[in-house]
């Protein structure tokens, strides 16, 4: 067990803990606040020994409630239970909040981030995502917003995998494979709050991890067998309702976390093929996987930015970390791969290969998996959580 | 694969709950609590098993004090009980060793011849002790000895030997056997030197007789 003693100091008693003997690991994934109208997405992911299963997937009433946007909404806490197939000893959160924050940064940032604190908290629309600082930029303040902080000491870089509070915010950060870039996630400290008392004590399950969806997602294809078989030297596409990201990892470690700028994700796609061929919603996806209209038209001004940046997350692979990557995984994109794969061979010569959120894992009896990129999130919570609870 | 590098876990363990519905942040405090609590108990009993331990090893101790008084004064009867015992039962020895004379010397007169005339009866102490060795325990009553041989005298004048002879038999006849034994000393049978000249000759006589041994004896 860690005890953290003071900010950059921490202790680990015990030596391992209980759960590290384990060789079953049984724990709930679900993703809050996705926006998805049917309810929550999860995942009950079971580990006996090397093999994964996934007992349950599917959409689970929300909590009654949300996510509280200011220290003021916090006494307003719920109580949630989850149905009684998802029922594991303990859960995986990962939470999609406009004030949360995810992405590599160096170690001054992440400082001058801690210092800025809460204060200059904003929506998460309004950021500026860098490949060397994700994190916000200053902006006007909110309303609703606590009072403002101001630090009377200098924050430290916090120690790997330890949560810290800093000026209303919790950060976490981990050390990238690339020296002196890390990976930092950030909530504020009263949604961090109340994320940690949703699930009750003495109820399965409890929440053993809290995660920011980013973060949940880059963890979700470590089960994947191209991941496996690249033995960790692998670039991929997450595509998301509302953004696309590409992650690079060397020998399984992550190198590179990227929201593609100034591209929404599958949804906006979805738009502008609409608006393009002036087809009804229902029809989309049949346009997308038969081939009797051809969308390319339509996809391509959608398609181009996006793999210009890909185009260029390659080349800081190849440059920075001397990783030849002609192919890329593709995950999260629930109609039209077969369009990204041939834009992506036309245009920058790379071969897209798009997987199934659950290949590699076994399903059990009932699992539907028609639908599985809505679960990719709080897969990747689960597996992320997993590994460590092994 | 690695995922622990990309587990960003905001969660705090102090903020882990667990999902048993046995809740161990409730069940160690009354656990911890019923520990005290037996503890507690456990001293209370020791320190009363202590006290009273202590109380009766006080009562222990108090009576074997009186019991050693009572002890030590039964010790002292049973000495002073023991010795008058022996003082009694040398008393006892003295009143078995008493010799009944008077009977004896009673008749005694019966059987003297006329012609005898006694001077002298007397019983010859008996002989001196030796004195005790050094350290040697002597009862102050006791004698050093449980036997008394004594010795009884007859002196007297006669004119000739006969009566004497006579007495003598008659003296060791069987009424005469509590005072006197056969064994007998005639100590001197002469002339009596101070008989005044011109009257009848007198003879003197003086026999020793052993008497009966005295025992001082149950």
């Amino acid at each position: 067990m860690k005890i953290q003693l003071t900010r950059t100091k921490t202790i680990e008693i015990g030596g391992k803990s209980k759960s590290t003997s384990r060789s079953k690991v049984d724990l709930t994934g679900v993703e809050l606040f996705s926006g998805e109208s049917r309810g929550a997405p999860a995942i009950r992911l079971l580990r006996r020994k090397e093999d994964w299963h996934i007992l349950a997937a599917g959409f689970v009433p929300p909590p009654n409630g949300e996510l509280p946007q200011r220290w003021e909404d916090t006494p307003h806490q719920p109580i949630w239970e989850l149905p009684r197939n998802f029922q594991a000893p303990s859960a995986a959160l990962a939470v999609n909040s406009e004030m949360s924050s995810f992405g590599q940064a160096s170690a001054e940032a992440i400082v001058r981030e801690m210092a800025q604190g809460l204060g200059d908290a904003k929506p998460k629309s309004h950021a500026a995502i860098s490949p060397r600082l994700s994190l916000k930029t200053p902006q006007k303040k909110s309303e609703d917003a606590p009072p403002p902080v101001t630090p009377n000491r200098k924050p430290t870089i916090p120690p790997p995998g330890i949560p810290v509070s800093e000026n209303g915010r919790r950060f976490v950060v981990k050390p990238f494979a690339e020296q002196g870039f890390h990976l930092a996630a950030s909530l504020p400290e009263f949604q961090a709050l109340w994320l940690g008392r949703l699930l009750p004590e003495g109820h399965r399950p409890t929440a053993s991890s809290l995660q920011v969806a980013e973060s949940a997602l880059m963890a979700s294809p470590l089960l994947q067998p191209a991941f496996t078989d690249a033995k960790g030297n692998l670039l991929v596409v997450f595509v998301r309702r509302d953004a696309i990201y590409f992650a690079g990892y060397r020998k399984g470690e992550p190198v590179l976390w990227r929201r593609c700028p100034g591209v929404k994700g599958y949804e906006a796609m979805r738009d502008a093929i609409g608006k393009a061929l002036g087809v009804e919603d229902d029809l989309i996806n049949d346009i997308l996987e038969d081939a009797l209209v051809d969308p390319r038209p339509a996809l391509e001004p959608f398609l181009h930015p996006v793999l210009q940046q890909l185009d260029l997350a390659r080349a800081y692979l190849a440059g920075k970390h001397a990783m030849e990557t002609n192919a890329a995984l593709l995950l999260g994109l629930p109609h039209g791969a077969g369009h990204w794969c041939h834009a992506a061979e036309d245009s920058i010569k790379m071969k897209l290969m798009p997987a199934h959120p659950f290949d590699g894992l076994s399903l059990a009896k009932g699992v539907e998996d028609s639908e599985a990129h809505h679960y990719l999130v709080a897969l990747g919570a689960a597996i992320a959580a997993a590994e460590v609870e092994t | 694969m690695k995922s622990a590098s990309v587990h960003l876990n905001l969660l705090k363990d102090t903020e882990r709950l667990s999902s048993s519905p046995v809740r161990l942040r409730v069940m160690m405090p009354v656990v911890a609590l019923f520990a005290c609590l037996g503890m507690a108990l456990w001293w209370a009993i020791l320190f009363t098993q202590i006290l009273m331990i202590r109380a009766e090893a006080q009562t222990i101790d108090e009576d074997v004090k009186a019991k050693s008084n009572a002890h030590a004064e039964a010790i002292s009867r049973q000495d002073q009980v023991r010795e008058m015992r022996q003082q009694l039962e040398q008393l006892t020895y003295y009143r078995n060793s008493v010799r009944a004379l008077g009977k004896p010397l009673a008749k005694l007169a019966e059987v003297m011849p006329l012609k005898v005339q006694l001077t002298e009866l007397s019983f010859a102490p008996p002989p001196f002790d030796p004195p005790p060795k050094p350290g040697q325990k002597v009862s102050p009553f006791a004698p050093l000895t449980n036997v008394e041989t004594q010795r009884f005298v007859i002196a007297g004048r006669t004119t000739r030997e006969t009566p004497v002879v006579a007495l003598m038999e008659s003296l060791e006849s069987t009424n005469f056997v509590t005072l006197i034994t056969r064994d007998k000393r005639v100590k001197s049978f002469r002339q009596d030197a101070n008989a005044e000249k011109g009257k009848r000759r007198l003879l003197t006589f003086e026999v020793e007789y052993t008497m009966p041994e005295r025992r001082f004896a149950k």
